[in-house]
């Protein structure tokens, strides 16, 4: 396998007398999928925020020379008072053009000259995304990217975060809730409650003890093969696959 | 020559030193920074204090007091106490201990007003140059650092996170606050000194539809508040900067009125 794109070792952080990670080891390879799992307050976010310097952590973490991120906060919420519209947002960042094919490949064009303040919830997650994915990065990360995004959205956004990984040849971290959505796509599931509790291929871990225990019964609803005759695409249309 | 005459004096200083204010005010606003100026300013008077009782320059004082103020207080983040709490009992901290200060130094009792409320028809010459100067250097700056600043505004914890905005740039946008800050309390005192931080970007607001064009409208907006509320001043023989502080209150308030407006004549059409 090729040199990973960033290697954390053994990364531990504490808020007062809470550990919140303890010795946590990761390592995200080019063209890899990592999604990252866990309860309430396991430590996910805080574990993406050490690795993107963030927050100060103990341990050791190892960057690829010249490594370029792309990343989508959990919560980000454009003040009100700065107007600038979506585009000159996405430019800022990664140059008009770049950004103006970002918004097309994520397919929201449309918002293109709208307040970036004046966006719902479901249209600023793609916008961010389009943002993250502009200026090509090496690695993407992000914490919940499909807040605010419908049900019938969140499948096809999952699978174009895939399909931009192969066209960008970049590694993926993700942290989401979406259980049975997420697994589909991820080529590695970490499971975190403050320690690494088990991680390997998506559907190995479903079937681990320690992810059985933290999640119960949802480890079953992540089971659950998922069987549809037809998809939608990202504004929602339904496409049908005949099989 | 309108250097010689102390109201040519005040309307330079002061309209420069608002126009400085405005662009860098608006991200002040944009970045809900506005409890750290207030606290940068009261700690303003504890250096201009202490700048009079070592007897080197109260000016020199205040802008060395404020810059180490805006640097240390913006690092504030404690889990227990919110980081504006904790700024504004060191900011208080500064205003009171400097009051005590100024108060205990018999030959400045009378200019104690002058600090807290500013003292803009007192500019000599030279006060007038350094005003201008720092308006004038803090306005290029402000244009320099235009991309790196917008991008922390408008990005944040994206910003910091993909590793597009230094530490450095931060650092700067705090001393260049600092700096108006201190050289701001000549003009209208450590207590309304931040009231030319948002006023004016405020009342551009609802005119801009980039952040350009409300850091211009900002710049303009409270050039104009500075001769308006000097005329008032003069007029009414009532205190400038307080006056100059009212002007750019009024200049919102029509701001507030005039969108409102437009907001219903665009439905009615």
């Amino acid at each position: 396998m090729t040199d990973p794109l960033i290697t954390a070792k053994q990364l531990t952080v504490d808020a007062g007398s809470l550990r919140i990670l303890d010795g946590v080891s990761l390592a995200i390879h080019p063209r890899e999928i990592v999604t990252l799992i866990g309860p309430n307050g396991s430590g996910k976010t805080t574990l993406l925020k050490a690795l993107l310097g963030l927050v100060c952590a103990k341990g050791e973490i190892v960057r690829r020379a010249g490594l370029k991120i792309g990343y989508v906060p959990q919560q980000f919420t454009p003040d009100f008072s700065l107007p600038i519209t979506v585009r000159r947002f996405l430019s800022l960042f990664a140059g008009r053009e770049a950004g103006d094919a970002a918004l097309a490949r994520v397919a929201v064009s449309d918002l293109s000259e709208r307040q970036l303040s004046a966006l719902s919830g479901g249209e600023l997650a793609r916008v961010l995304l389009a943002r993250a994915i502009a200026g090509k990065p090496d690695l993407l990360v992000l914490d919940e990217p499909l807040a605010g995004v419908d049900i019938s959205g969140e499948a096809a956004l999952y699978r174009l975060i895939a399909e931009i990984r192969d066209e960008l040849g970049c590694g993926v971290l993700l942290v989401s809730h979406d259980l049975h959505v997420v697994i589909g796509q991820a080529d590695k599931v970490v499971c975190l409650n403050h320690h690494v509790c088990c991680e390997g291929d998506a559907h190995d871990v479903v079937r681990d003890p320690a992810f059985l225990e933290l999640f119960g019964a949802r480890g079953e609803l992540a089971l659950y093969p998922h069987h549809h005759d037809h998809t939608h695409t990202i504004s929602g249309e339904p496409v049908h696959v005949h099989r | 020559m309108f250097i010689d005459d102390f109201l040519w004096r005040a309307v330079f200083g002061a309209g420069l030193l608002a126009a400085a204010c405005g662009p860098i005010g608006c991200f002040v606003l944009w970045r809900r920074l506005a409890y750290v100026g207030e606290s940068v300013a009261h700690m303003g008077l504890l250096g201009a204090a202490l700048g009079l009782l070592i007897g080197v320059n109260a000016l020199l004082g205040t802008a060395a007091l404020a810059i180490v103020a805006a640097l240390v207080m913006a690092r504030a983040s404690d889990r227990m106490i919110p980081a504006g709490t904790y700024v504004g009992i060191v900011g208080h901290m500064g205003l009171a201990l400097g009051f005590v200060v100024l108060a205990m130094l018999e030959t400045v009792r009378a200019d104690l007003l002058g600090y807290l409320f500013g003292d803009v028809l007192a500019l000599t010459a030279g006060d007038l140059y350094a005003v201008a100067g720092v308006s004038l250097g803090v306005l290029a700056a402000t244009v320099l650092l235009w991309r790196p600043l917008l991008k922390a505004a408008a990005g944040g914890p994206i910003a910091a996170a993909e590793g597009q905005y230094g530490s450095l740039v931060q650092t700067a946008f705090l001393v260049l606050v600092a700096l108006l800050v201190a050289f701001g309390l000549k003009v209208v005192g450590a207590l309304l000194i931040v009231a030319l931080l948002i006023i004016p970007p405020a009342a551009a607001r609802p005119f801009a539809k980039t952040p350009e064009g409300m850091a211009g409208l900002a710049a303009l907006l409270g050039a104009l508040a500075a001769p308006v509320g000097l005329g008032i001043a003069y007029a009414a023989d009532a205190p400038a900067g307080p006056c100059i502080v009212l002007a750019a209150g009024a200049i919102f308030a029509l701001s507030a009125i005039v969108s409102r407006l437009r907001g219903e004549l665009m439905k009615a059409v």
